[in-house]
């Protein structure tokens, strides 16, 4: 019976994020609404890097840049199929995630964060200077709707679908990691390297794969991102959209899928406050949106300072003082 | 039979010797005390033991195979585990979660197995457990097998450590100061937890201050001093040797 209630939060959420559309009749809401699930889809990823492995990434926006513009790419100039862009997008995105796990096997937390930053630099002034690829700082426009076959996939409805079918493959490949063998092993690097060591756990090997995943998941969101929005340009995919990435984790929390898939959700939603709720003032809105990356530090602030382990980390907290 | 062959093991830290041609066996199915003083080496010899550090000088051979230059994981693979002076548990995970990573060494799902769930996974999921849940038994603290790492006192970690290091499968275990932090109960209950983990067929490698301890769990006792080993044997003749009283034990308060 208490196995069953664990799995409570995971099904009411998939049920209602099922469901959204065929309640939500605005197009622009579904459209909000599948922003959240681009972004969560890439939490997801950061919840097994940072929240399991507990390796610091402040350069994630360059690995949803190379999806989106390997997507983008493959589509339009190359003419590929939207799946094959896709996987080629997965695959690009990964061996991104393959290069920063390289530094990652000698550095060390704040180290660490300084190289994926480089990483992520690198990336942004890569995606200006690349433009026969990547257009430069025009971007790449006209790229095309997702299409699975001759089914292309244009509504909201179903492109919101298809987002979230993703994140939700995501967050059953990430669970299903993180509650076997190499879960453990990923937490267990998080606790004490030696004792990780001294536990036979392969330490490189870990690190790289959770790397390589986080990684992926980041360039599929990116893909899904291009695609559905039909233009990229560098400025989608600076550092400080790595910042606000690493917020929806931190404050998510550690040890936790959930977690930062729901702090993504609501980190997100703040950019769009005025289109969920109506009757707020436009000054509000206005105060919120310019305050965004304030209210974003804020939050990183409070939780590293009064709740390391994040949100799941309060929520575990409040369950073990029951007996 | 020796198990674990130590021979000239020197580790320089630029000018520093701090482990100076030390040479000695042990043997299967015993118990093996390392002591010394406070500084005496013995902790960067456990580290050059187990893959942790590399000796600058010797050789160090676990049933006939070269340990130096390997690293920590493929010692411990080999059957060699250890625990640390300054306990190396994983804080947000349970006692029991703990001593399940120790199975880590000797299991084989990978992120692909895991990710589509084949049943080897979960067949080994269930074996660990149950390896984990026996362990605690055998070392006395199923009582905290639900408590995170970071809510467990100083002496059930060190417990811990130990039975995480049993999780390994070792026919070797290196045990860094395992009664630090223990009261009289709970010391004694290791020491019957020690002489368990003997018949179950692990030899033991112990470093360890508190002497009553020491003279009462092992077999044979080495005794290193600067770097360098000043005398070997069983306890009792360790006890009267005029050159440890005079370097260790007449010295000071040997319980610390």
């Amino acid at each position: 019976m208490n196995r069953l209630l664990r799995f409570v939060p995971a099904a009411v959420l998939t049920i209602v994020v099922a469901v959204l559309p065929l309640v939500v009749a605005d197009r622009f809401l579904l459209k909000v609404f599948t922003f959240v699930g681009l972004n969560a889809l890439t939490a997801v990823g950061l919840a097994l890097l940072f929240g399991y492995a507990g390796q610091v990434s402040l350069g994630h926006a360059a690995f949803v840049g190379i999806g989106a513009y390997a997507c983008a790419f493959c589509t339009t100039k190359l003419e590929l199929p939207w799946l094959a862009g896709f996987a080629i997008a997965a695959l690009l995105s990964a061996l991104g995630g393959l290069l920063l796990s390289l530094p990652s096997l000698r550095l060390k937390g704040h180290y660490l964060a300084m190289a994926s930053l480089g990483f992520g630099e690198l990336m942004s002034v890569a995606f200006v200077e690349g433009s026969p690829v990547t257009g430069g700082v025009n971007g790449l426009g006209g790229i095309p709707f997702p299409a699975i076959g001759a089914f292309e996939i244009r509504e909201p409805a179903t492109l919101y679908w298809l987002v979230w079918g993703v994140v939700g493959l995501a967050a059953l490949i990430a669970f299903n990691i993180t509650s076997l063998r190499p879960g453990r092993a990923m937490r267990s690097l998080h606790g004490s390297e030696l004792g990780a060591q001294a536990c036979g756990v392969d330490v490189t090997g870990v690190k790289v794969r959770s790397f390589v995943l986080s990684a992926a998941f980041a360039g599929m969101s990116g893909a899904l991102y291009a695609s559905f929005v039909g233009f990229i340009s560098p400025s989608v995919f600076t550092l400080s959209v790595s910042v606000n990435l690493l917020a929806m984790a931190v404050v998510g929390g550690t040890g936790s899928l959930i977690g930062p898939i729901l702090s993504a959700a609501a980190l997100t939603l703040l950019q769009y406050i005025d289109a969920l709720i109506p009757g707020l003032a436009r000054e509000t809105a206005q105060v919120v949106q310019s305050f965004q990356a304030d209210i974003y530090g804020l939050a990183i602030v409070l939780v590293v300072l009064f709740a390391p382990g994040g949100l799941a980390g309060l929520w575990r907290r409040r369950g073990g003082e029951r007996p | 039979m020796t198990m674990l062959s130590v021979k000239g093991v020197t580790r320089r830290f630029g000018g520093l010797t701090a482990v100076d041609g030390v040479s000695f066996d042990v043997h299967e199915g015993t118990i093996k005390a390392l002591i010394g003083p406070n500084g005496a080496g013995k902790s960067t010899l456990f580290n050059c033991l187990t893959g942790f550090d590399t000796p600058s000088e010797g050789s160090v051979s676990f049933e006939g195979t070269p340990l130096v230059g390997r690293s920590a994981r493929q010692v411990v693979r080999l059957g060699v585990a250890r625990t640390f002076q300054n306990t190396q548990l994983f804080d947000e995970m349970t006692a029991l979660e703990n001593v399940m990573v120790g199975a880590q060494a000797r299991q084989g799902t990978g992120f692909v197995a895991a990710a589509l769930r084949l049943p080897s996974a979960f067949a080994e999921e269930r074996r660990a457990l149950e390896d984990a849940e026996r362990l605690l038994r055998l070392i006395g603290i199923e009582e905290w097998a639900h408590s995170l790492g970071r809510d467990l006192p100083a002496g059930i970690r060190r417990l811990v450590e130990i039975a995480r290091a049993l999780a390994t499968a070792p026919k070797l275990v290196l045990l860094d100061e395992p009664a630090a932090g223990l009261n009289g109960t709970e010391t004694r209950e290791l020491m019957h937890a020690l002489f368990r983990i003997r018949d179950a067929g692990v030899t033991t490698l112990i470093v360890e201050h508190d002497m009553g301890l020491v003279m009462e769990v092992s077999d044979e006792i080495v005794v290193i001093d600067r770097g360098a080993k000043i005398a070997e044997g069983p306890p009792r003749m360790i006890q009267k040797d005029p050159v440890v009283i005079a370097a260790y034990l007449g010295e000071e308060d040997v319980d610390e």
